[in-house]
């Protein structure tokens, strides 16, 4: 029965996952950047939530759009002033350009907030319903439920909005894109923004579990790689099935190994698919 | 001819270095880091710039090698042998994950290794019985003497680094002038082109990334001598180790023998000085403009600090040819 409910822990957390990490695909399927900073971001949602929840009294859930709007204006200005410079630089520059981003917004935090641990209390923090012989975290299922909105929202935007269908065609041949009157500058912007933006919406869902500090975003780095790997770099779809993988993965290790060795089975899972699988277990179609 | 006499004249002036500085004084340290950091980026650079591999997961073999001659001192061997048994031990490593990583490319292998450098500092964190996990792990005091690797001045060590410095750039530069070199050049311009004209990739890969490790390992030794205490975090570190050795090679300029002796001497000064400005301040703020400093350089200079140099000489050739 543990074994049951390790895998319906997982596929709730890993449904956040895959919200997190759809943003990472997303900058990487339309400019071909790897952005080292995304986890970032997930810092950033996380500090404009408490907030909410601090001064507001908004419960951390009600506040991921306002999550997802501060990433998203810094996201564009990122874009438009830093990134889109390096667009056409060798792979050296794009990693490090956005490992300095990540320093800067790591070490901004800890200056402007301080090191301390930070956690929001909600009434429904501890409760669970009960599902037959399982039982189901109210806070893990509420992110769950968060994720999957956002996910259809972004899915109907791709698919059936202008700006989703040109920014399909951005990623598919910029050229042709601006032969057909696309602005393919703020293409990039409008990824960029709302990747970052729906990995802050993330990272607003899971405050009521998890606490808030400036290095908080490094514990996801190799996390959001290894899901956004497992389904294909680039692949919106292959990231939801990489998430739900990541989350039920990790949580069936945590049966068997001790909680410190948890990370290890995901890196080792991370390094075999890439060695086996690079283009993903989904496959290369974008 | 012009170049050999510019070499000596740096080699002598940096062998006087340390003695213009105060043995007891803060700079004679910074000044042995510097110098451990560029042979770190000079052994980086065998893999990260001929064949234009990223790493991110050197930190995994330095590690490696500072656990290595330390765990082995506990039991009265000389860091000196310890800094061998480290070496090989981290090219064994190098070649262990080379194996299924080699095929990757670009961002794909910068990834896979940098998984690998936390795998390694997971397992350190773990192994309490061999590494003292979380809590660190102390090198065993002995009285000052060369065999044993302890010295009660700083100076001593500032020698070494740079024997280190001018032992790993010249390995560095054997191979970029030999056979290897050229084939790993090719690699880097195109694999398939190199396959096609019989290069094999795969081998040239795996011997680069085994020295690479290996000089990586051996050079973790003498970071342990010099800090005398490290714990996982520290020395499998992510942002201290790999990324920081990896920076250095690119601000200075990847893939030439000078690049990561420019990138060493310009980055960790720097952060010497902002932590000494900043740090009692404000937790963070160093970092942040050391970040912020990061960024200008690779928008103003994607090719490195070298390519100023480059762009002096062309006009300066302009000027003098009418």
């Amino acid at each position: 029965m543990s074994f049951l409910q390790a895998i319906l822990d997982g596929l709730l957390i890993g449904g956040v996952y895959a919200v997190i990490s759809i943003g990472l695909t997303l900058v990487y399927g339309v400019m071909g950047i790897v952005n080292f900073a995304q986890a970032e971001f997930l810092t950033i949602g996380m500090f404009v939530a408490w907030f909410a929840w601090a001064f507001l009294g908004l419960d951390p859930v009600l506040a991921a759009p306002l999550s997802f709007a501060v990433a998203f204006a810094i996201g564009w200005v990122v874009q438009g002033q830093l990134i889109a410079r390096i667009l056409s630089a060798p792979a050296v520059a794009q990693i490090f350009l956005t490992v300095g981003i990540l320093i800067v917004i790591e070490n901004g935090s800890l200056l402007l907030f301080g090191s301390q641990f930070r956690s929001v209390t909600t009434s429904y923090q501890t409760s669970s319903l009960s599902l037959g012989p399982l039982f189901i975290s109210v806070p893990y299922l509420i992110a769950f439920a968060m994720s999957l909105a956002c996910g259809i929202v972004l899915w109907w935007f791709m698919r059936a909005s202008w700006f989703g269908r040109a920014m399909r065609a951005t990623a598919q041949n910029p050229a042709a894109a601006r032969l057909m009157g696309i602005d393919t500058a703020l293409m990039y912007k409008l990824a960029f923004a709302l990747g970052v933006g729906l990995t802050a919406f993330g990272g607003a869902v899971i405050l009521p579990y998890v606490t808030v500090f400036p290095g908080v975003g490094g514990q996801y780095v190799v996390l959001m790689f290894t899901v956004v790997v497992l389904g294909g770099l680039g692949s919106v779809a292959g990231a939801v099935v990489g998430g739900l993988a990541v989350g039920v993965i990790q949580s069936l290790s945590s049966l068997v190994f001790p909680i410190q060795l948890q990370n290890l089975v995901l890196f080792v899972v991370f390094i075999l698919v890439l060695a086996v699988r690079p283009q993903g277990l989904v496959g290369a179609n974008r | 001819m012009k170049q050999r006499i510019a070499v000596g004249i740096l080699i002598v002036a940096a062998a006087l270095l340390p003695l213009a500085l105060d043995p007891r004084g803060y700079w004679i340290r910074v000044l042995a880091i510097t110098l451990l950091f560029a042979a770190m980026a000079q052994a980086w650079n065998i893999v990260g710039g001929l064949a234009n591999q990223i790493s991110l997961g050197h930190a995994a073999f330095f590690g490696i090698g500072a656990y290595t001659s330390t765990v082995l001192l506990k039991f009265g061997i000389s860091p000196w042998l310890g800094m061998f048994a480290g070496g090989v031990l981290g090219g064994l490593a190098a070649f262990i994950v080379a194996i299924p990583t080699m095929r990757l490319q670009g961002h794909y292998f910068a990834l896979a290794t940098l998984a690998f450098g936390e795998v390694m500092r997971v397992i350190a964190n773990v192994w309490t019985s061999l590494t003292g996990g979380p809590g660190g792990l102390s090198v065993p005091f002995s009285a000052p003497s060369f065999w044993d690797y302890s010295f009660k001045l700083l100076r001593p060590h500032a020698y070494i680094a740079l024997a280190a410095l001018i032992v790993v750039t010249a390995i560095f530069e054997i191979i970029r002038r030999s056979a290897m070199g050229y084939r790993l050049r090719a690699i880097r311009q195109n694999q398939s082109a190199a396959e096609v004209i019989g290069v094999d990739t795969t081998r040239v890969k795996l011997q680069a990334a085994v020295i690479s490790g290996a000089l990586m390992a051996m050079l973790g030794t003498l970071y342990a001598q010099i800090a005398v205490f490290f714990d996982p975090d520290t020395v499998f570190s992510i942002a201290g180790i790999s990324i920081r050795i990896a920076l250095i090679a690119i601000i200075g300029g990847v893939g030439t023998a000078a690049g990561p002796i420019l990138g060493a001497f310009f980055i960790i000064p720097l952060e010497e000085i902002m932590n000494d400005l900043f740090s009692s301040r404000a937790a963070g703020l160093s970092q942040l403009v050391f970040g912020a400093i990061l960024i200008a350089v690779i928008l103003w200079r994607p090719r490195g600090f070298i390519t100023v140099f480059d762009a002096l000489r062309a006009r300066a050739s302009r000027t003098v040819t009418p």
